[in-house]
């Protein structure tokens, strides 16, 4: 496989893991807005664990699964105040998470402040994929449980849902938990295959695009982040080769244009996203099976 | 026979202005009553009330020996009461075998109750007996489709069958034949029939007289807020109090 | 003396805050919806009037280049989110949609700049550099003193618009119930590119007084002062002008100040810690209004 195959590769298994993590509190009908604050404080733990010179030399193991757990915690206890909020709030509010997070670490000397921080040790992309469809795994198990029932009740009507014993704020909060376990594992990872964190490169526009690929993708199947981070890492790569081989210069130049046209159109088009339930029916659907006769244990779709 | 629901001088009013004014009526166990009254009455008030979306002012409400007034609205489905609502609100991105497994939603308490994957595995508790819900009330051809794109009327009775995944006692039914043609509605007084003989007790609001005539023995009668009738289905009809209530409204729908 | 002069700086930059303030606040307060552009819009303006007064253009042709292209750009906007969406599926506030359209147009926008500029920061040759006086110690920079006036006083128009003229009622009606604006005879779908015009607006003239008084222009200017923008915008509570003016100036001043005590990199912390506490314990901020950006998403 060509280096850039791999390169390209990397950067899609953990686009894949950042989409999930911020699908699930989504398909709860939470939108993130700080996916960024995750992958900071994943990437900074794990690397610290990780460092045999200035943190603990734990071996990547312990130090990747510790950090996910440790941004875990702090998704869980910032869950509480951040879900009081509702809509333009909660979008702002986990904005505002996000840049606390950048500038705390931004201060802090022992991970390298502003100068960034480097990782110990290097994983390959060998280790990253079998992590990757883990993750997407869980997700599909995630969403098929009575908790996804939930969590989709929730997103399409909370006060009902509510109605028939569903515990909001709980679904919520461990949505939005294991939302964090996977942003943190995200960052633990990145730290692993680039061997170099910098809090600069988890700005705004990284929050933005994570929040793009759910969006874009879909919320109401699990199969949404996949394809979201599967069209966001291609399809500029695919714009680049489209201006390389047409010799067409200006399609490559203005990808991310384009990219950003192509995203105003797919709302036009599909405004809840690729992969919807009645596009998922449409896909899978057997013969149609319409006769009062059918035997009751027919299993689609469920 | 004793009664199911209680309500003893129920009141609510909204920026001062009373809408339920000490309210009280005995819903008996098994039977099948009706509330109504013309519009602005209080009807889906008095249902509101009783699911907990809003707080009473003042009264008590008792369900089943339990005085449900200060529960908060996710566990009264606990003491055996869930509802239907006026405008339908399924879930519409769910299929409708999953909108009937949310009825099944607070029966789930274990972990692995909680995690078990449901939707993958489809021979398990949950996904047959929601089935076999849906066969029961003629409605397994549905039950893989996202309902938001199934017939109204097919959506209202897919709406009483998660009201019924819960086993409840008392089943509040908040118009559930508006909107529907004469077969529709007929289809959905069959369902209930069923329910009913089941021994599940059935408060409808509604305004089809004749649905409530066919359906019901009970008629409770509201008017701006206050109890003025309570009887059977026969006698509502001759009440002068609900003739006048009617009156400006339109007489017929009670003669 | 010192804290004086930051003080004055502080005000002159929250200056620039407060008009983007104001385009976010009226885009959430009359149609319940973030609008992403709006960064892209200052950024625009700026850019071409750095560009053409760079070009030898007198200064004034660059901004009023620049102001005609912003809005235009604005009602582009409108006409692929909101109106697009609303006519789709009615109250588009009930959707992410106008939320994901407005921030394709700044990856639009942002990268279109990039292809014809590059990333690199600019500078702007001022014509009115050394323009300032100084009382008491105290300088004055005379451009900076004007974007003050000037903002301050076109909130004040704005606001004096909102409440006494026809067309301010319209629009206030469609903030408090777009259904029954309709209903009361306001044509919605004549009224909603006003506010975008106003965004538009707004934006550029901010774009082109921050050129101004900063001399300074990249590509990513936008980011950095909505997101200061959106802080003010909290803390006055969503969907209120004058808490937008006294948002952006308190950014403002808080925002040099740190860096005079604390150094540049501390500053976030602070500030959107305060935001955090905001939305959470007080969503109305200072002056803002309980309804306002509840709906979902």
């Amino acid at each position: 496989m060509s280096a850039y195959l791999t390169g390209l590769i990397v950067i899609l298994c953990l686009n894949i893991i950042i989409a999930y993590s911020v699908f699930l509190p989504a398909a709860a009908g939470q939108l993130n807005l700080g996916a960024a604050g995750f992958m900071i404080i994943g990437a900074y733990m794990d690397a610290y664990l990780n460092s045999a010179d200035d943190g603990l030399g734990l071996p990547m193991l312990l130090s990747v699964p510790a950090a996910a757990l440790f941004t875990a915690l702090i998704g869980f206890l910032v869950s509480f105040p951040i879900l009081r909020t509702r809509g333009v709030y909660m979008i702002l509010a986990t904005f505002a998470f996000a840049e606390i997070v950048a500038g705390i670490v931004l201060n802090m000397e022992v991970v390298g402040g502003a100068s960034g921080f480097p990782v110990s040790s290097h994983a390959e992309l060998e280790d990253l994929l079998p992590v990757t469809i883990g993750v997407v795994l869980f997700g599909f198990y995630l969403i098929s449980t009575r908790f996804g029932l939930a969590m989709r009740s929730i997103h399409d009507d909370e006060s009902v849902a509510i109605l028939f014993g569903v515990n909001a704020r709980h679904i919520q909060v461990g949505a939005f938990t294991i939302g964090a376990f996977l942003g943190g594992l995200a960052g633990a990872l990145y730290g692993h295959q680039f061997d170099y964190i910098e809090v600069q490169n988890w700005g705004i526009l990284f929050s933005i695009f994570v929040l793009l690929y759910v969006l874009i993708g879909g919320t109401q199947t699990p199969w949404g982040p996949l394809i979201g981070a599967l069209f966001f890492t291609f399809v500029p790569e695919l714009l680049r080769a489209v201006g390389d081989a047409t010799g067409w210069e200006l399609i490559g130049e203005l990808r991310f244009a384009v990219f950003g046209a192509i995203i105003v159109g797919m709302m036009v088009l599909r405004p809840e996203g690729i992969m919807t339930r009645t596009f998922l029916e449409l896909l899978f659907r057997k013969v149609p099976q319409r006769s009062p006769q059918n035997p009751p244990n027919n299993m689609e779709g469920v | 026979m004793s009664a199911v629901l209680t309500l003893s001088s129920v009141t609510k009013s909204f920026g001062g202005l009373a809408v339920i004014d000490d309210v009280s009526f005995d819903i008996e166990q098994g039977s099948r009553s009706a509330l109504i009254g013309p519009n602005g009455a209080g009807k889906t008030t008095i249902f509101n009330l009783l699911s907990g979306i809003y707080e009473v002012n003042g009264g008590q409400m008792i369900l089943d020996g339990v005085d449900i007034t200060d529960i908060p609205s996710r566990d009264r489905i606990n003491f055996g009461m869930s509802r239907s609502f006026q405008n339908i609100r399924l879930m519409p991105h769910l299929s409708t075998v999953e909108n009937v497994m949310l009825g099944q939603h607070h029966l789930a308490t274990s972990f692995k109750d909680i995690f078990y994957p449901i939707g993958f595995r489809p021979k398990n508790k949950w996904a047959e007996q929601a089935r076999a819900a849906l066969s029961d009330a003629g409605l397994d051809t549905y039950s893989g489709q996202v309902v938001s794109e199934l017939p109204y009327g097919v959506q209202k009775r897919i709406e009483v069958v998660r009201a019924l995944m819960s086993d409840p006692k008392l089943l509040l039914l908040d118009e559930p034949a508006a909107g529907l043609n004469a077969a529709e509605t007929s289809e959905l007084q069959t369902l209930l029939e069923k329910v009913s003989a089941s021994g599940t007790t059935l408060l409808v609001v509604e305004h089809d007289m004749n649905f409530v005539r066919n359906l019901c023995q009970h008629v409770v009668v509201l008017n701006f807020g206050r109890k003025i009738f309570e009887g059977t289905t026969d006698e509502v009809g001759k009440d002068p109090q609900v003739l006048e209530a009617y009156l400006g409204g339109d007489a017929s729908d009670v003669a | 003396m010192l804290i004086a002069q930051q003080i004055i700086n502080g005000l002159m930059l929250g200056s620039v805050y407060v008009m983007v303030a104001v385009a976010f606040t009226l885009t959430i307060g009359m149609l319940n919806f973030l609008n992403f552009t709006i960064p892209a819009l200052f950024m625009v303006a700026a850019m071409i009037t750095w560009a053409t007064t760079a070009a030898g253009f007198h200064w004034l042709v660059g901004s009023s280049l620049g102001m005609a292209v912003a809005i235009i750009a604005s009602l582009i906007i409108e006409r692929f989110t909101y109106r697009y969406m609303k006519a789709k599926y009615g109250d588009a506030t009930e959707h992410a949609l106008p939320l994901v359209s407005s921030l394709g147009f700044l990856i639009i926008f942002e990268h279109v700049v990039i292809m014809i500029w590059g990333t690199d920061p600019m500078s702007f040759n001022s014509p009115f550099a050394h323009a300032q006086f100084s009382i008491a110690g105290l300088i004055f920079g005379i451009p900076q003193l004007i974007s003050l006036a000037l903002s301050v006083a076109l909130v004040f128009a704005l606001s004096l618009l909102l409440k006494k003229t026809r067309l301010g009622r319209a629009l206030r009606s469609i903030a408090e119930k777009p259904d029954t604006a309709t209903l009361m005879g306001v044509d919605v779908g004549r009224i909603v590119p006003v506010v975008f015009m106003m965004t538009g607006f707004l934006c550029a003239l901010a774009g082109i007084l921050f050129t101004i008084n900063y001399k300074n222009v990249s590509p990513y200017i936008g980011d950095h002062v909505a997101t200061n923008a959106i802080a003010g915008m909290v803390i006055g509570g969503l969907g209120n002008i004058w808490g937008a003016i006294a948002g952006g100036l308190i950014i403002g001043m808080v925002e040099v100040l740190s860096i005079h005590f604390w150094g540049a990199e501390i500053i976030k912390v602070p500030v959107w810690g305060l935001m955090l506490l905001i939305l959470v314990f007080r969503p109305t901020g200072l002056f803002g209004h309980t309804r306002i950006g509840k709906g979902k998403f």
